[in-house]
Formats: structure tokens, C-alpha cells, sequence
């Protein structure tokens, strides 16, 4: 557990989002998604998984539709809607910037 | 874009709210499936692999519920949470609810009542079609004061017809009496013009309006009934048209029924019983010469609807045309005050009316509003007590994580609750008050029902109620040191040494409010107390009255007065009585008319007021008015004599300048009426309205019938035997003469007088029901706060009784605080009495147009002083008797184990 990064606020929403911008999926699926591409270096809390998609659909971010799963049963699929998208930019190159910083900061001293 | 979306995530959430949470329900579960599914083909046994799954996802609750919060909609959810829990709480402490609710109810059912009434005279619009291009025309007086129109006027305002589409002419709705075969009662009649329903756009219920040909002199009388007057009084009978009713004993022949949800022509809730042709007015006794152009009272009211695409104001340019060119041709009869036109819709009875009864209302609504700040405060009384009662289980929430806004969001909800239940009551109470009301023979038939514009004002009230007096105590009750109510020995905390607290404060408010509404009640019973001082200054005892029209039983007009005539000589026969004489009306009772002095050079003398009393033969013997110089009225004042009059001393002095006024002349002020001749002067008497205490000593004049054409209606007799049996002889009389007389009073004068003082009762019995009320409300405010602190220092009173303290210092430690509380509260009570008594004293005239009204100036009475303050006493005494007991009767080792 200990090599595995507990996720910074509001970087969930960030990672949410652009998990689902190639095509939607449903809410384990993006956990999954999320750790599989960070090699596992980056763990989704599950339980704050479920309130943050909640959020985003409420912000009118995501929407969400009922679809069939690959083992064929009812999944909330997840999607991200044009408002989204937009957001998205946004947020990527806020973090970018952010990063940057960090990085910056971290080498020079 | 984003807002729709934004907007349909929002509203969907809401609307769906319970298939959102299935959703949610059957997303989790498909979420821990495939985490199980996923750890099984990772070679997990699947017990293990659902149970591992179920562990590392964390409490499904808690996720679910912050779901719901990142939603946001939760405020409707978390209202209907808080009320339900409300509602819960509030059955639970039935007691406390129900005081609360007692409370409220009753604050805001006088409230919403007062309401009604007011709602009932002044907001309730008339029916009427297309009301925008209905207009009100009224001459003004010299002031510029909107007056009434003269009949001459009115014609040539009518003559606008392109101004006007249509324009009609009422006379003041007046009281007469109507028989339908049985004994006559009482009704209002209200005299139109014929146009009168088709420039309102209205049509009869039932038959017709009256045509023009019958609304001409001397035509034979029709009536349409009013519709109020046509279900109450005739059933409904669609039979009625084309019978015959008598009307102050003339037969008059129906036409129609009114149309439904029109009242009157002046729209404050009163019912025309009858509608007549205009021109029946001199069936009534208006002089003919009423209609004719010349120097005559302006009575007529002036409807007109504006042709379309006239305005108001282009209505009101016409109208001043017309009032400069009235002045120019007739500079006699116009004095060249102008005219007014208003909207009709802004009217009520008159402008001028208006403004007085306006005043009044809100006078009203400030008076019974007091009650309400009583009933609210003792609402926020009960919600801190409450609230201190509290503390343990808020301190306990606020520890497990509840926050402050939670909490009080909670007690807000509680607290609205409760209005809205106390509402519902007041309405209810207020209901079945304007019932009880509609059940009264009042003199004129007021539609009291409750509607919706009460029952808004009621819910508004209720909501304001709720949230300004629940806020208070609901942060009160929420800020709390939580270290210091958690530990055991909390209750010790600074127990009663606060003297300036908000409950404190609440309570000495509502002990004052009640003692300023007492105080009222004093002054009623003040004005009742000056009006039976008053000395009358005629004959009281042993004399007795009875009223009646002849015209029930004789046509001709001429014939008329021999029917009293022959009642008067067998009244005079009755044994026992001294004297009798004849009047109109009840006795004393002065008509106010405007007269002109001959010969006077003072200008203030040119037209002055003074009361007129219409008296017979031997009128000064029966009611014992001296006469100081002259001689009284007699049989020598006969139709055809010189025209005399008598008059009182203090008419005399300030119009004549001298007491010894016999020979100087006066008149009636319209027209050229003829010139009266002082032929006596009597001593100055008072009216029989004792409830008029405001003039000084009135200036009256006593004039014989018979010179001025009047039929009289009364006899009254003076008796050495008792008053009472003397009324009784009189109706037996009455009878004898001719069975289809009718009664229309029959009174001894001291029953008159007392009667008169109706008005000053009412008002005494409306601020001592108020002050009452208000007190009894600041009693369960003063018994909560004392039952309260007895049981917080239920602790400190055993430590002093287990060190030795007697029952009555325990008893008096109680009491002290009580007093203190009751002692300022009507101190200020009190205090802000003096201040009104003063402030009327100051300004004892408020003009306003044409009407003065005069205040009645009244005295600090300290005695009654006095009696309100023992009276607040004892309310704190009775509050306070079972919290001092139950202190007096506390066992030391009980209370020392106390929580």
C-alpha cells in the first residue's frame, strides 16, 4: 500500500475526466482504468469514487446512461459532455502549469 | 448550453429522486460484483473475494449518502427529513405543542379575525364589468374637498356624452323599514337612477331594473330587491316579482332581484335590501326642490363609464370645464370649487370616508397586532426554555458531527411547523368568530366570510412567525460550549444570575404590552363613566317612548299625524301619567343642520352647525327643560302661524350674543327657506347619546312639526308610576288605536340613554378581552420561564435547604425574581400609557376634509393605575404558585442526586 499515492484533491475529478474521454465507461471500470494506466502507482479510493462522478454529473460535466456491460448486465455508463470537454482542457493545462511548478521547485533547491 | 444541461442534471435529481436511488443502489452493486468477480479470477474463493470487495470499498452508506450531498439537491430533501422529524418531535411533546399551538392560534385568530372584518369593508371588490373605465364624479366643497353632486349638476355632467358612454345617479343608501305582511324590520334602501345597472354592465338575477318612466315624480313606486335581501328575507321565491311589499308603509310593487354579488353603490361589505327609482326620495321626505337647479345640499353620488379610449384624466379635463362654466353661469348656487373625478376602483365609500376608515383600520390592526407580538413572543418564550432543555441532546449532536447550521435548520423547522399549526387554528378560531358574527341581527347585513385573502394573510403571518421567533432561540439554544454541558456538573452553570437575559426581556415585554391593552380597557370604561356623569339636564325617570310610522296604516300624508294625535290623547289618559308630547325619531336625538343667524356681521356666523329637535305641544313640560325667557312651544305653532323655534342658552349666547335671544331670527342654511323666530330660550340640556362626551354642551333648537310639513313618529310621556309598566300601557295603546301599527321602539328614556352608550361597551369589552388575552398568554410566558428555573436550580436550592434554609426563603428566593419580572413589565406598561394620555391630550382635533374628528381627552387615571397593577400581580402570583411549591417541597437528597 505504502508505494501506492494517495490522490491529491481534485485530482480525481482530472483523472475522471479524461479516463472517459475516449469512450465512456462505467464507474469500476474507470478505478481500473485509472490504475492500470499508472501502473498501479495511482490507487482510486472506491469510496470516493461513486461522490465525485456524482459531482461531476451534477456540475454538468458527465453524464451518465444506462448500457450494457461486456458480461452483458445494466452498468451506469459514464461520459464526458461537451461542457466537459472544455473543462477538461482546462484542468489538464492548470495541472501542467501546476506540476511544472512543483518540478521546478523540487530541482532548484 | 452548460445552463440546460446544468439545469435538467438538477431538476432530474429532483424529480426522480426515488429512481436516483435505486440507481444508485443497483450501481454500487454492479460496482462490488465486478470487484468480486475480478478477485475470484485472480483465484480469490468467491466468500472471500465478496467479502474482501465489500472491505476495501468502505461503508456503501456513507458513499451513498455523500452521493446524494455531490448532487446538491439536497435542500428538498433535507426539508422533508427535518419536517418529518418535526412533526415526530412535536407528537412526542404533546404538551409543549399544544400550549404553543393554544398560544399561536389564538394571537393569530384575533388577528386574522380583526382581518376579516376589515378585509370585509375595505378590500373586498365589488362585482362590476370592466371596472377600469368606471369613474367616481364629485363636486368639491370650498375647500376642494370631494363632496356630493346636486341633481342640476349631475344632468349636465351626464350631458358629456362624449366623454361619458353612460353615466348614473344613486342617493346615500338610507334605513327604512319594510313589512312583508308581518311586523316591519329594519332594512337599507339605496335610491337609483335608472341607467344605474347598465352603466355598471350588470344584469337583474330576476325580472328588470326600474325603466325611466317609473323613475318619475309621482310615478307609482317599484322596488328591485337587493339579491342578499332576496335569499334571506324572501327564501329565494323566484314568485316574488310582481308582488307587492310595503316600505315605510307604502305598497310597492316588485320588479326584479338585484344581480348577484352586487351589493351597494358604496363597496365597504354593507347589503342593499332595496333598490327604488331615485325620484322616490320624496316618498322619504326629501323636498322636491332636492332635484331642482338652486342653493341645495349636495347628495347625489355620480357613477360614469368612459367611452373607450377616454381616460381618466381626459375625464377630469372635461369635468373642470364643466365646474368653471357652473361657476360662471351660476355664481349663486356654484361657489366655483371645481369637480374630482377618480377611478372607481380607488373608492371604497367616499374619498373622503376613505382616508378616516383607512386610519381606523390600521389603528385596528395595530391594536390586535399587539396581541400577536404577545403570542409570538411567548412562543420564543417557550422555544428558549425548550431549547435550554435541550442542551444535553444538541451538545451530543454537535459532538457527533452535526454542525451548527444542521441544527439550526432543525429547530427552524420545528419552530415553522408550529406557526403553520397555530395558523391553521387562528383560522379556524377566526372562522368561527365571522360565523358567529354573520349570526348577529346587525343593522346592516356585512358579508363576514373568511377568504382567500384571509387565509393568506394568516399563512403569512404564521411563516413570519415562525422564522423571526424560532431564529432567536434556534441560535441560542445552538451556541454552546460543549466542554462545559458535557460534563456532569453542566447545570450548575450560571443559574438565574443573569438578569438581563432574552427570556427575561420577552417577559416584561408581554407583561407590558397586556397592561397598555388594560389600560385601554381604562380608558373605555373612563368615557363610560364621563358619558353617565353627564348631566342630562332633562327628565329621565318615569319616562317612556314608543315609536311607530303611521303611514303603515294611512295613505294620505295630510292624515297622517291625527294617527299620533290619537295615540298621544290616549297615552295622556293612561293613569299615572303627567305629560305627553310628540317627536320624531327617539327623543333628544338632535338632527345636525346648518344655520344662518339674521342680521349676524361676524362672518364665522354666516353658517354655523347646530342640532335640530323636532318637538310637539308640550314637549318642555314632559321632559322638564326650564324655560328661562320667552315661552315654550304650544298649540299656537300650528301650519300657517309665523315660524318659530326655541332654542337652548348656549345656542343663544354664541349666536345671538345674549341669553335672551326672543324675537331675533334664523334659518335652515340651503335655499330660501323661511326665517324662524326665537320665541324661547330653554336651559342647555344634554343629547341622548351619552357616548358623544367629545363636543362641548350642543347647540340646539327646538322647532314645532307642524310648520314645516313633518309627520310625527313618536310619543313620549312622563309617568309618576314606573317607567317600565308605562311602555307596556303604550304598546297596548298603540294596538287600540289601530292593530297594524307597527312598534318600531318602544323604550323607557333610561334604556336610551344607556343604549347610547354602545359604542364606549364595545370598546371596553374589545381592549379588556385584548388585555385579558394578552395577559393570560404573558402568564404561561411567566410560568414557563419560573417552572424552568426551578428545575435548573433544583440543585442550589437543595444545597441551601440541606444547609438549612427554610421553605419560605426557598419560596421567596422564587417569588423574588418573579416580582421583579411583573414590577417592570408594567412599570413600562405603564409608563408608555402615560405617554399616549399625554400625546391625546395634546392633539385632541384631527381634521381631515370635512370631517373633524375630535378625540376624546382623557386623564391619567391613577386608580385604574392601580387596579391593573394588582391585577398583573396576581396573574404573576397564579403563575408562580406551583413553581414556588414544587421549589418549597423539593427534598434536599433527591435534588442533590439530581442528574
Amino acid at each position: 500500500m505504502s508505494d501506492q499515492t494517495d490522490l491529491l484533491q481534485g485530482t480525481l475529478d482530472l483523472l475522471i475526466m479524461r479516463t472517459i474521454a475516449p469512450e465512456p465507461l462505467h464507474g469500476w471500470a474507470i478505478a481500473q482504468r485509472i490504475q492500470q494506466i499508472s501502473d498501479e502507482l495511482l490507487r482510486v479510493q472506491q469510496g470516493s469514487l461513486y461522490p465525485a462522478l456524482h459531482r461531476l454529473e451534477h456540475q454538468g460535466w458527465i453524464a451518465a446512461e444506462w448500457g450494457a456491460s461486456d458480461n452483458n448486465r445494466r452498468a451506469r455508463f459514464y461520459a464526458l459532455t461537451r461542457a466537459g470537454r472544455k473543462q477538461l482542457t482546462t484542468e489538464v493545462s492548470k495541472w501542467e502549469r501546476l506540476s511544472a511548478g512543483v518540478n521546478l521547485v523540487l530541482q532548484r533547491t | 448550453m452548460r445552463m440546460f444541461s446544468l439545469l435538467r442534471a438538477r431538476l432530474s435529481s429532483l424529480l426522480f429522486r426515488h429512481r436516483r436511488e435505486s440507481d444508485l443502489d443497483e450501481e454500487l452493486r454492479y460496482h462490488l460484483d465486478c470487484e468480486t468477480e475480478r478477485l475470484v479470477a485472480a483465484g480469490v474463493n468467491p466468500e472471500e473475494a465478496r467479502s474482501r470487495a465489500r472491505r476495501t470499498f468502505g461503508s456503501v452508506q456513507v458513499v451513498k449518502e455523500e452521493s446524494r450531498d455531490a448532487r446538491g439537491t439536497t435542500f428538498v430533501e433535507h426539508l422533508i427529513r427535518d419536517t418529518r422529524h418535526g412533526v415526530r418531535r412535536l407528537a412526542r411533546e404533546w404538551k409543549f405543542t399544544l400550549a404553543a399551538v393554544t398560544i399561536l392560534g389564538l394571537g393569530i385568530g384575533v388577528n386574522a379575525a380583526i382581518f376579516s372584518v376589515i378585509n370585509a369593508v375595505l378590500f373586498r371588490p365589488q362585482a362590476v364589468v370592466n371596472p377600469d373605465t368606471l369613474v367616481d364624479i364629485y363636486q368639491n366643497a370650498p375647500g376642494g374637498a370631494p363632496t356630493g353632486n346636486t341633481y342640476a349638476a349631475y344632468l349636465d355632467m351626464a350631458a358629456y356624452t362624449d366623454v361619458f358612454a353612460g353615466s348614473a345617479v344613486t342617493f346615500i343608501p338610507h334605513p327604512a323599514t319594510y313589512s312583508d305582511g308581518g311586523p316591519p324590520r329594519q332594512v337599507i334602501v339605496e335610491n337609483a337612477s335608472a341607467s344605474y345597472l347598465t352603466v355598471l354592465g350588470l344584469r337583474p338575477a330576476l325580472g328588470r331594473w326600474f325603466s325611466e318612466s317609473e323613475d318619475a315624480m309621482n310615478a307609482p313606486p317599484v322596488v328591485v330587491i337587493g339579491h342578499r335581501a332576496w335569499t334571506t328575507r324572501f327564501a329565494s321565491d323566484p314568485g316574488v316579482v310582481g308582488r307587492i311589499i310595503w316600505i315605510d308603509g307604502m305598497p310597492v310593487t316588485v320588479v326584479g332581484v338585484g344581480p348577484a354579488n352586487h351589493a351597494a353603490s358604496m363597496n365597504f361589505g354593507a347589503h342593499t335590501d332595496f333598490w327604488m327609482p331615485l325620484k322616490t326620495i320624496v316618498l322619504f321626505g326629501a323636498p322636491p326642490r332636492t332635484f331642482e337647479r338652486g342653493v341645495v345640499e349636495p347628495v347625489f353620488m355620480v357613477k360614469a363609464r368612459l367611452r373607450s379610449g377616454v381616460t381618466v384624466t381626459q375625464a377630469q379635463a372635461a369635468m373642470t370645464a364643466l365646474g368653471a362654466r357652473l361657476a360662471r353661469e351660476f355664481p349663486k348656487e356654484d361657489k366655483g370649487a371645481g369637480i374630482s373625478v377618480f377611478a372607481s376602483r380607488d373608492v371604497r365609500i367616499h374619498p373622503q370616508v376613505d382616508v378616516i376608515l383607512a386610519g381606523f383600520a390600521t389603528a385596528l390592526l395595530a391594536i390586535v397586532g399587539l396581541v400577536l407580538a404577545i403570542a409570538c413572543s411567548n412562543l420564543a418564550t417557550l422555544l428558549l426554555v425548550r431549547g435550554a432543555a435541550r442542551v444535553k441532546e444538541v451538545s451530543v449532536r454537535l459532538a457527533v458531527g452535526a454542525t451548527r447550521g444542521q441544527l439550526v435548520r432543525h429547530l427552524l423547522t420545528e419552530s415553522v411547523l408550529l406557526a403553520l399549526a397555530g395558523g391553521a387554528a387562528g383560522c379556524l378560531l377566526a372562522w368561527w368568530t365571522m360565523r358567529w358574527l354573520s349570526t348577529l341581527d346587525l343593522p346592516v347585513v356585512v358579508d363576514f366570510s373568511v377568504d382567500v385573502r384571509v387565509l393568506g394573510f394568516a399563512l403569512a403571518l404564521s411563516f413570519v412567525t415562525g422564522i423571526l421567533f424560532g431564529l432567536a432561540p434556534a441560535l441560542h439554544s445552538t451556541r454552546i460550549e460543549l466542554w462545559q454541558t458535557l460534563r456532569d456538573d453542566g447545570e450548575v452553570r450560571g443559574t438565574g444570575q443573569r438578569w438581563f437575559s432574552l427570556k427575561n426581556a420577552l417577559v416584561v415585554f408581554q407583561v407590558a404590552v397586556s397592561v397598555f391593552l388594560l389600560a385601554g380597557t381604562g380608558l373605555a370604561l373612563q368615557m363610560m363613566a364621563a358619558g353617565r356623569a353627564q348631566r342630562v339636564g332633562y327628565a329621565v325617570d318615569g319616562v317612556a317612548m314608543i315609536e311607530t310610522n303611521a303611514r303603515y296604516v294611512v295613505n294620505d300624508p295630510a292624515d297622517q299625524p291625527r294617527v299620533l294625535e290619537q295615540l298621544l290623547k290616549r297615552v295622556g289618559a293612561i293613569p299615572g301619567v303627567q305629560a305627553a308630547t310628540l317627536t320624531r325619531g327617539l327623543p333628544m336625538s338632535p338632527n345636525g343642520e346648518g344655520i344662518i343667524i339674521d342680521g349676524a356681521n361676524d362672518a364665522s356666523l354666516q353658517t354655523v352647525g347646530a342640532g335640530g329637535i323636532w318637538a310637539g305641544p308640550g314637549f318642555f313640560e314632559t321632559l322638564q327643560i326650564p324655560i328661562l325667557y320667552g315661552r315654550a312651544l304650544d298649540a299656537r305653532d300650528r301650519e300657517g302661524a309665523l315660524a318659530t323655534a326655541v332654542v337652548n342658552e348656549s345656542m343663544a349666547r354664541r349666536f345671538f350674543g345674549t341669553a335672551n335671544a326672543v324675537g331675533r331670527r334664523f334659518r335652515t342654511a340651503p335655499g330660501d327657506r323661511p326665517w324662524m323666530t326665537v320665541v324661547g330660550v330653554c336651559r342647555d340640556t344634554w343629547t341622548n347619546d351619552l357616548g358623544d362626551i367629545v363636543d362641548p354642551v350642543p347647540h340646539m333648537f327646538y322647532r314645532p312639526m307642524e310648520q314645516w310639513g313633518q309627520t310625527p313618529t313618536t310619543v313620549v310621556a312622563r309617568t309618576t308610576l314606573g317607567s317600565g309598566p308605562l311602555v307596556r300601557a303604550m304598546e297596548l295603546e298603540l294596538r287600540r288605536v289601530n292593530e297594524r301599527l307597527p312598534v318600531l321602539t318602544a323604550k323607557t328614556m333610561a334604556q336610551v340613554l344607556e343604549d347610547s352608550l354602545q359604542v364606549a361597551k364595545g370598546m371596553a369589552a374589545f381592549f379588556t378581552g385584548l388585555g385579558v388575552l394578552g395577559l393570560t398568554l404573558a402568564g404561561i410566558g411567566l410560568y414557563a420561564v419560573i417552572a424552568f428555573a426551578v428545575a435548573r436550580r433544583s440543585r442550589e436550592i437543595g444545597i441551601r435547604m440541606a444547609l438549612g434554609a427554610g421553605s419560605q426563603q426557598v419560596v421567596w428566593s422564587v417569588a423574588r425574581g418573579i416580582a421583579a419580572l411583573v414590577a417592570v413589565g408594567t412599570t413600562v406598561g405603564l409608563a408608555f400609557w402615560v405617554v399616549a394620555v399625554l400625546v391625546m391630550r395634546v392633539a385632541p382635533v384631527q381634521t381631515s376634509g370635512v370631517a373633524n374628528i375630535q378625540l376624546y381627552q382623557p386623564d391619567v387615571d391613577p386608580l385604574a393605575m392601580l387596579a391593573i397593577a394588582a391585577f398583573t400581580a396576581m396573574v404573576g402570583v397564579a403563575a408562580s404558585y406551583v413553581p414556588a411549591r414544587r421549589a418549597a417541597r423539593l427534598d434536599p437528597l433527591v435534588a442533590l442526586r439530581h442528574d
